[in-house]
């Protein structure tokens, strides 16, 4: 009672909440109701004059096969990066303390560097690659996936290694006593515990790939441009009423993901991988 | 017997490590090999066509360091970082206080619409903003409408619209990262304060700030880092005007096809954050943890 007489009196801090909640949803408010515009030539009113579901039927054919190339990208990128980061959350907690501040500065690094210049570094990386040994990373796949696993697995390393950080590590020595082998320490004891931060590494990965811009508007091109891509371009040269359509549905399926994700791994773990 | 244990804790301890070395082979092969052929790279001189110049030479950078243009580049990324960062913080700060005392059943929901707007794409987020702030945007006219404004304010396309698309991108993750940096203090610390007498403004001034400083540096840091990197809300919202150094960048090698002075600006990049983050974290160490005070 005593705490709620408190936070009355803190209007204030209402305020301030109430503005930074407005201002961060309401543009993605706006780009789903202005997509229910029909007939939209890129502003927003409201209430809308028109309703219609047109320009979810309008959507071109490359933006649907962005999407796929992002879901691809996403997936495979989240897979590769949360078991590399997994393994290495392992060595840094459970491999005693010596390097360990070492080990998890350097495992940080991707994220020290601005992402454009990690996109204008893997270009450049790739077009030498080409000329070097004929391998040629860009406009494929295979590309982006190796950038964008470059800068994930941090995030991954984190939510692995905060579970692992408060997983009582006497569970693993009393298998060891009881003469469970090293392995089935590992299979049945261990990961386990680790499903959680297993599930957020994912996710955040995942979500992390699948949003990026500044890395993939370098080294995605030809048949593998993202969506985040296509809608980038469509924004700064011609754009197309249908990206507030698409938009809209990435919105909602980022949504989808979330509350899913909440049902794997609860938001105790995804919180304090946000701080990265 | 105990000797025994440490030992074998020891061998146990050897054995995880095994796993650190696919991680650490690959993550050091991603860092080192293309950083390395990107340094190398800056320092050639451009030829044109895609071609570069056989020879090392330090051209580029004297061309950067001595051009105002880059300079000036350099400094509005500075500059504006910074602004979306103060900006960042003073919206985040009251917000993850209230999120993080309130015992209400909305916080969890107010949460996941924290994780919905940090996990939207910035596109799709900057495509919402430019609609919104435009000059016949919502805004404007609701502004119009209560009469603070005679003529509709102008909020893209300029350097305000940038700082704007910059606080939209970092603001979500700032405010989690300091929630859970104010979780951490007990509430019964300024609670005591208060019965003690001391002001609302001294129990914030002496209880709680140097309290979450650490993380409210560390916040502050990571803001500023996404927002030195952070070129699509630049490029959308400051309609092709606001040339911060990632645009710059993006547009050598697209427009100029330039690769070894993108290179060198790439580098000035990294160098400069990485330079202002050693700072701060020198600067941190200073500052010493209250609680652990002796």
């Amino acid at each position: 009672m005593k705490a709620l007489a408190r936070l009355r009196r803190q209007w204030f801090f209402w305020l301030v909440t109430a503005a930074v909640y407005f201002f961060l949803l309401g543009p993605i408010v706006a780009v789903a109701l202005a997509s229910l515009e029909g007939k939209q030539t890129y502003h927003f009113q409201f209430p809308p004059e028109t309703f219609s579901l047109a320009w979810y039927a309008r959507i071109p054919q490359k933006y649907v096969h962005a999407l796929g190339v992002s879901l691809a990208l996403a997936s495979v990128t989240a897979t590769i990066a949360t078991l590399v980061g997994a393994a290495a959350a392992i060595g840094i907690v459970r491999g005693g303390p010596r390097y360990r501040e070492a080990l998890q500065a350097f495992f940080n690094l991707p994220l020290q560097v601005p992402f454009v210049v990690t996109g204008v570094v893997f270009l450049q990386f790739y077009n030498q690659l080409a000329i070097l040994s004929g391998i040629d990373f860009l406009g494929s796949l295979a590309g982006l996936v190796i950038a964008h696993v470059f800068v994930t697995i941090p995030y991954s390393i984190g939510t692995v290694g905060s579970v692992l950080a408060r997983a009582n590590p006497r569970l693993e020595e009393a298998a060891r006593t009881l003469g469970a082998s090293e392995w089935s320490i590992f299979k049945r004891v261990l990961l386990p515990m680790l499903k959680p931060g297993v599930f957020a590494g994912f996710f955040y990965a995942f979500i992390v790939s699948f949003g990026d811009v500044p890395i993939a508007v370098f080294i995605a091109s030809g048949g593998f441009v993202t969506l985040p891509v296509e809608i980038f371009q469509s924004l700064q040269f011609d754009f197309e009423p249908a990206v507030l359509a698409l938009s809209t549905l990435v919105v909602i399926f980022s949504v989808l993901l979330i509350v899913g994700m909440q049902k794997l791994a609860g938001f105790d773990l995804v919180l304090p991988a946000a701080k990265r | 017997m105990a000797r025994d244990i440490v030992k074998r804790e020891l061998t146990g301890a050897a054995r995880w490590r095994l796993f650190l070395w696919p991680p650490l082979l690959l993550s050091a092969a991603l860092l080192i090999l293309p950083q390395a052929s990107f340094v190398w790279m800056s320092l050639h001189k451009n030829l044109g066509m895609g071609l570069v110049s056989p020879g090392l030479v330090p051209d580029n950078y004297l061309r950067v360091l001595s051009d105002p243009f880059y300079l000036g580049s350099l400094w509005l990324t500075f500059r504006l970082s910074l602004t979306a960062t103060a900006i960042g913080l003073a919206a985040a700060f009251p917000t993850a206080y209230l999120l993080a005392r309130a015992r209400s059943r909305w916080i969890s929901f107010l949460i996941v619409l924290l994780l919905i707007s940090s996990f939207v794409t910035i596109v799709v987020k900057v495509l919402g903003l430019s609609l919104v702030l435009g000059q016949e945007g919502v805004v404007n006219q609701f502004l119009e409408w209560i009469g603070i404004v005679a003529e509709p304010l102008r909020m893209l396309n300029d350097e305000t619209g940038v700082v704007i698309g910059l606080v939209q991108y970092t603001l979500p993750f700032l405010v989690m990262l300091l929630f859970s940096v104010i979780q951490t203090i007990p509430a019964s610390l300024e609670e005591a304060a208060e019965l003690h007498g001391a002001t609302r403004l001294s129990t914030f001034r002496r209880i709680l700030l140097p309290l979450a400083l650490p993380g409210v540096i560390a916040g502050a840091l990571m803001t500023f880092n996404l927002n030195m990197g952070a070129f699509t809300s630049a490029v959308l919202l400051g309609g092709g005007k606001v040339l911060t150094l990632p645009v710059v960048i993006q547009r050598k090698i697209f427009l100029d096809v330039d690769y070894p002075l993108a290179a060198c600006l790439a580098t000035l990049l990294v160098v400069m954050v990485f330079l202002f983050n050693v700072a701060a974290a020198l600067a941190l160490r200073r500052t010493r943890h209250p609680l652990r005070t002796p």
